[in-house]
């Protein structure tokens, strides 16, 4: 990457930029979803794609998310390799179907004779007073569909390459894109780059404590370690980036070094993706490691209010984030 | 009914004891004040009688057992009598000796979970709390959970705890003795014996008494002519008296306590920031048993003649050899003599037994050629030698005691 140019692009443009890229180079790939042409996207990612692609390969839909999952399922069947953009995540509930019981089963149904290299992507989380039925994050159902991929970029750097990964997946993918990330910029290389599924990051090493997280949270956990910093504990903030496949070596690792883990993530705690990476820390390698107990810090159990106070209320701030990790970092020490 | 074996407190300052072996069996028949089982203790491996006569039945305690003081460990009971069913709170004991510290369990104050175990602190578990870090670290660095308290909430045992304990061990082992690990030799082995009990102990005593005491050693000899005359003349009368021969140690003894009392530093403890000069002298006599030594103390002996030594000297040692000396008769010495003369030793150093602060190891009666009257001529000569922690005994306060206590030697009469 060091010799590669490298300027600073937003979230949103790094997505956009990965479509863009493996369009100009591989005329299998497309684009299918709802007010993707003209209007650019409900949050402008595909701004400017209908002009470079025309609307063969920029598919404006109808209000349809089950025939989106299902025409780009029969269309990866084919030979294509579709992205289909879901307005909201919490419309993926209407294409479950398709994804968890069609593209995601269908190799394993018909002996390997063909595949489904068709990615979904979708705007999930709240903070932007969306209200309930716009600002979930649904990653949990997706992890629990065997024949499916997920991954929660956090960062522009990692949004494009792992965009580009999942694209030449030849199996479906599930890519989140956290609403509030999509401004958030980083430096981005100009050329195309993959970044390997199933390579979590450490954001930043910490001796005291690992935190967590992924897709937006991470960004919250790297600011809430900023303040820790201050009072001399230092936080290691681990990015899952894919959440299936799973980096578990990296996990455990950090979990060994530092002892106490807080799991960090945005969707309901019950039932949520940290219920898992709890499970699998006490269940492992970093049992013996650990000097606490497995905390998890996730967004409550209720929908997400339209109220801002309140939608603010529901989901881990950085501030809460400070102070579950400041109470564990000190326990017993 | 059926009568309860427990574990016996026989030192005052035990909370646990480790369980050796039954010296009966399960079923078997037993009579009250026979000897039941052997358990070790921080001091010595002790024989415990049955407190009852009956059938042996409901044995728990195996060997290598730490068990708290109290336990029920055994029941005897009467011919065709059921064994009870266990007491509840004498099982809820094993393991509780720490402070419990209630801790409220951490909450993050905005609307983000923290999930939390709510386990009822005040639930005896019987278990210690600790974190598997904790526990793994313990194990590697043989440390007993149950003597650490943790800071943790609801007294959980965390790392910094044991970090903790194993700095504090530290400094009592300043050599290190699990810290330093040289490879061993590449050898067939005969046997391994496990560092427990009164060998344990000596080894901490004595690695932590030669690297945090300033040893000084000074030695002389004694011309012991006088003193054999003494013993001689009075061997027939004090074994009529008594049942027991004098011994040159007897009279060394007596010699010790009646200079000890003049020259308080080398009776005296160091004691972190204090130094602690005592007014009674309480003799340990070194002993060596089969596998371990002992030092069984004859307290007072400043205020006994030398009749009494004797006696209190044959108890000791007779009793030490057959494992019946109770621990307070083991510990608590202020001084000690160490006497290797009978395996024909002419002189050695000693190292100090703490909290004392200084020891005096005694050699074997020799004749020597020495300056007399007339020339040189062979006189039964004896070697002192006399370690002092310097932080407490200076060289010239070790002199004036050891040139006492030879003059004394040399002039027995006195002792009279």
């Amino acid at each position: 990457m060091s010799d590669q140019k490298t300027r600073e692009i937003t979230y949103l443009e790094a997505v956009r930029e990965a479509m863009v890229q493996e369009m100009r180079s591989d005329p299998d790939v497309f684009l299918m979803g709802e007010d993707i042409g003209v209007y650019g996207g409900a949050f402008g990612v595909s701004q400017g794609m209908l002009d470079e692609f025309g609307p063969e390969r920029i598919r404006e839909t109808p209000i349809s998310e089950e025939a989106i999952a299902g025409a780009a399922t029969g269309a990866a069947m084919m030979g294509m390799r579709p992205i289909i953009e879901i307005m909201f995540m919490d419309f993926l509930t209407l294409a479950m179907d398709q994804l968890a019981n069609q593209a995601a089963k269908i190799r394993f149904m018909f002996g390997g004779q063909t595949s489904v290299p068709l990615v979904c992507r979708a705007p999930a989380g709240s903070g932007t007073g969306a209200a309930a039925q716009h600002c979930q994050s649904l990653e949990a159902w997706l992890v629990h569909a065997p024949g499916i991929k997920v991954v929660a970029p956090s960062t522009p750097y990692d949004a494009k390459g792992l965009l580009v990964t999942s694209i030449r997946d030849n199996n479906p993918v599930f890519f989140m894109e956290h609403k509030l990330l999509y401004r958030t910029k980083g430096q981005v290389p100009e050329d195309l780059y993959s970044i390997p599924f199933g390579q979590a990051e450490v954001k930043r090493p910490g001796r005291d404590l690992t935190v967590i997280a992924y897709s937006n949270m991470v960004v919250r956990a790297l600011e809430a370690a900023e303040i820790l910093a201050v009072e001399n504990i230092e936080i290691e903030v681990v990015d899952l980036r894919t959440l299936k496949p799973l980096d578990e070596a990296t996990l455990i690792a950090s979990v060994c070094k530092t002892g106490r883990v807080l799991i960090v993530h945005e969707a309901p705690l019950t039932g949520g993706f940290g219920g898992e990476l709890a499970a699998l820390i006490a269940g492992g390698e970093a049992f013996d490691f650990l000097d606490a107990p497995i905390r998890r810090l996730a967004g409550l159990d209720i929908p997400i209010p339209y109220n801002r106070t309140l939608e603010r209320a529901t989901v881990p701030q950085v501030e809460d984030i400070v102070a579950a990790a400041r109470i564990l970092a000190k326990e017993g020490k | 009914m059926a009568y309860e074996v427990i574990l016996p407190k026989v030192d005052m300052v035990m909370e646990t004891g480790t369980f050796v072996e039954w010296l009966k069996q399960e079923g078997q028949q037993v009579v009250k004040g026979e000897p039941l089982f052997t358990i070790l203790t921080d001091k010595a491996a002790i024989e415990i009688e049955s407190p009852a006569s009956g059938i042996l039945a409901g044995v728990s305690a195996k060997p290598n057992d730490v068990i708290p003081v109290s336990e029920t460990i055994a029941y005897i009971l009467a011919p065709g009598e059921q064994q009870p069913e266990r007491r509840r709170s004498a099982i809820a004991t094993r393991k509780t000796n720490k402070t419990a510290i209630s801790v409220v369990p951490a909450e993050t104050s905005a609307g983000a979970v923290v999930v939390e175990p709510t386990a009822n602190p005040t639930t005896p578990t019987g278990k210690v709390r600790a974190s598997p870090l904790a526990r793994r670290m313990a194990a590697e660095l043989g440390l007993n959970l149950d003597t650490l308290s943790g800071r943790g909430p609801r007294g959980r045992i965390q790392r910094a705890d044991v970090v903790a304990a194993a700095e504090t061990r530290a400094t009592i082992r300043p050599s290190g003795m699990s810290a330093l690990k040289i490879p061993l030799p590449d050898a067939r082995r005969k046997e391994v014996i496990p560092l427990t009990g009164p060998r344990k102990i000596i080894a901490e005593r004595m690695a932590y008494s030669a690297a945090t005491a300033p040893h000084i050693t000074l030695s002389l000899y004694v011309d012991m002519s006088e003193a054999t005359h003494l013993r001689a003349s009075l061997l027939e009368k004090i074994e009529e008296s008594t049942g027991q021969r004098l011994s040159f140690t007897a009279i060394l003894v007596r010699a010790v306590a009646a200079v000890l009392p003049r020259h308080p530093f080398i009776n005296a403890s160091f004691n972190g920031d204090e130094i602690i000069c005592w007014e009674d002298v309480h003799l340990g006599i070194a002993t060596s048993l089969k596998d371990y030594l002992i030092v069984p103390v004859i307290h007072q002996a400043q205020t006994k003649n030398l009749e009494q030594l004797v006696v209190a000297l044959a108890d000791l040692v007779e009793r030490a050899r057959s494992h019946r000396l109770s621990p307070a008769e083991m510990s608590g010495s202020t001084f000690t003599i160490s006497n290797l003369g009978m395996f024909g030793i002419e002189s050695f150093t000693a190292i100090i037994n703490p909290p004392e602060s200084a020891i005096l190891g005694v050699g074997k009666i020799d004749k020597r050629q020495t300056e007399g009257e007339d020339g040189l001529v062979l006189k039964p000569m004896m070697n002192l030698t006399l370690s002092a922690d310097h932080r407490v005994i200076d060289g010239v306060a070790a002199a004036g005691f050891l040139s006492e206590l030879k003059a004394t030697l040399e002039n027995p009469y006195l002792l009279l």
